[in-house]
């Protein structure tokens, strides 16, 4: 996957402007974090990069030719996925969960399934219904099952708010292999310290809209809050 | 009091013995139910659907026309549509007027509301991440839609159970379009309506056996599925 530049980024909820004509770069095999107050637009921009929020308005360069984000809205849901922090786990035991973007036969599904077991640490859980599943090991389920898709991007939300160290540590390890493995991580926390091993840099979302560009945080690191560099020093 | 008791054994006796007449008026109502049902659950699942997830001028009216066509009496069905059926009615042509489609058509009218209004309910309890889950995760519109169902298969099939049970016991409808046609169109309501008029009790009472005895099952089954739906929740 090359870079992902999305730029001018405009939403509206009526009067109140969340995102005000602003960009965010998406590079493979890196990590951003994206930090702001409740409410100040963090989950809407990583549903607009996910193509499953309209913005009002909103250009990405997309294998370097800029287009509509409309034009590119369907190739979004599949190269980036999105995690909600409580993500969304379908009715059945974890088998059926990690099966289910698999496509291919019966014997090719349970290879997946297999690898996806093997990779997040979740062989134990395998036939679990997932109503019994703690927060984290929620998570983890939904990790693997989008590690089986292949992402270019993932764009997570709080994805270890209300977990102990222990699960945050198994599910930071797992991003940290998504990473390695070349998958852009965008990171929506308002706890920055705990990703900051895996951490490239942070974002700012301020009073409603973004404060840091990415691209400049890229290039002009001096725009950027230095979180995650004391995070990383703490660690 | 000896009469009613008399009745209930000759009709227990009836339903033991397999009385021919009896059977066959009970596999006429099973025959044009579940055909009523298998019909109209398709069509309701996808007005359910779109009225549950769709966005589109008229939603609300539309669900409001569904929910006061859930009190809709089986009688005016049975009368509108016979209008429209019989001879010098718009669809007098088709001769449908007392047979067994005649009395699809009427099931089908009457179970829509049912499965749309349920339906619509078991949709819209189904969380909206469902829907985003599987369209992030690649899969096309066809299977996130079965995904959805699959959601809410619990609530739906309640709504087919209520549905089902609704028109296997109407008379009006089906007196009015069927025509009551003993080996055709008489079916277990219309037949009880008969033999009660008669006076011949034994065969109306076994005929209210298996309406109570399928009664019961259906409402069995739905507590089941109900208590498997919290559980799933």
């Amino acid at each position: 996957m090359k870079a992902v530049q999305f730029e001018q980024i405009e939403k509206r909820y009526g009067d109140r402007q969340i995102l005000n004509g602003t960009g965010v770069t998406v590079r493979p095999g890196e990590c951003r974090l994206l930090c702001g107050n409740n409410g100040a637009g963090k989950s809407t921009l990583l549903r607009i990069m996910a193509g499953m929020e309209k913005p009002q308005r909103c250009q990405v360069v997309y294998e370097g030719l800029p287009q509509r984000w409309q034009r590119v809205k369907r190739r979004l849901m599949v190269d980036f996925i999105y995690l909600h922090q409580q993500p969304y786990l379908f009715e059945g035991d974890v088998t059926y969960n990690l099966s289910y973007p698999v496509k291919g036969g019966r014997h090719a599904r349970q290879e997946a399934v297999d690898r996806a077991l093997d990779w997040s640490g979740l062989r134990a859980l395998a036939a679990q219904n997932v109503d019994s599943l703690s927060g984290g090991e929620r998570q983890r389920v939904a990790l693997a099952r989008a590690w089986l898709r292949r992402p270019d991007a993932m764009l997570l939300d709080e994805p270890t708010a209300n977990m102990d160290a222990d699960c945050r540590m198994r599910t930071v390890r797992l991003l940290e292999a998504l990473k390695r493995e070349g998958v852009a991580l965008i990171i929506a926390t308002h706890d920055p310290r705990h990703f900051g091993a895996i951490s490239d840099g942070m974002m700012r979302l301020e009073d409603g809209s973004i404060s840091t560009r990415a691209a400049d945080f890229v290039e002009f690191p001096k725009n950027v809050t230095l979180l995650d560099r004391r995070s990383r020093i703490r660690a | 009091m000896d009469s009613i008791s008399d009745s209930t054994v000759q009709a227990l006796l009836l339903l033991i013995t397999g009385d021919s007449d009896l059977w066959a008026i009970i596999g006429i109502s099973f025959k044009v139910s579940l055909t009523a049902l298998a019909i109209a659950t398709p069509i309701a699942l996808l007005i359910a659907f779109l009225l549950a997830f769709g966005t589109f001028p008229g939603r609300r009216l539309l669900i409001a026309v569904f929910n006061t066509l859930l009190s809709f009496p089986a009688v005016v069905v049975g009368l509108t549509l016979y209008l429209l059926l019989s001879r010098q009615g718009p669809l007098g042509e088709w001769q449908l007027l007392f047979t067994q489609p005649a009395m699809v058509i009427g099931q089908i009218a009457l179970a829509l509301p049912i499965l749309v209004a349920m339906g619509h309910a078991a949709l819209q309890s189904v969380n909206r991440r469902a829907w985003e889950t599987a369209r992030t995760l690649g899969v096309g519109m066809p299977r996130a839609v079965y995904t959805l169902m699959r959601e809410a298969r619990f609530g739906l099939l309640a709504a087919m159970l209520a549905g089902f049970g609704r028109i296997i016991a109407e008379v009006g409808a089906s007196m009015m379009l069927g025509g009551n046609i003993l080996h055709y169109t008489r079916n277990i309501p219309t037949a009880i309506a008969l033999e009660t008029s008669k006076g011949e009790f034994a065969q109306g009472i076994a005929l209210g056996i298996v309406l109570l005895l399928l009664a019961f099952l259906l409402n069995g089954i739905l507590q089941v599925l109900q208590g498997k739906g919290r559980h799933a929740v």
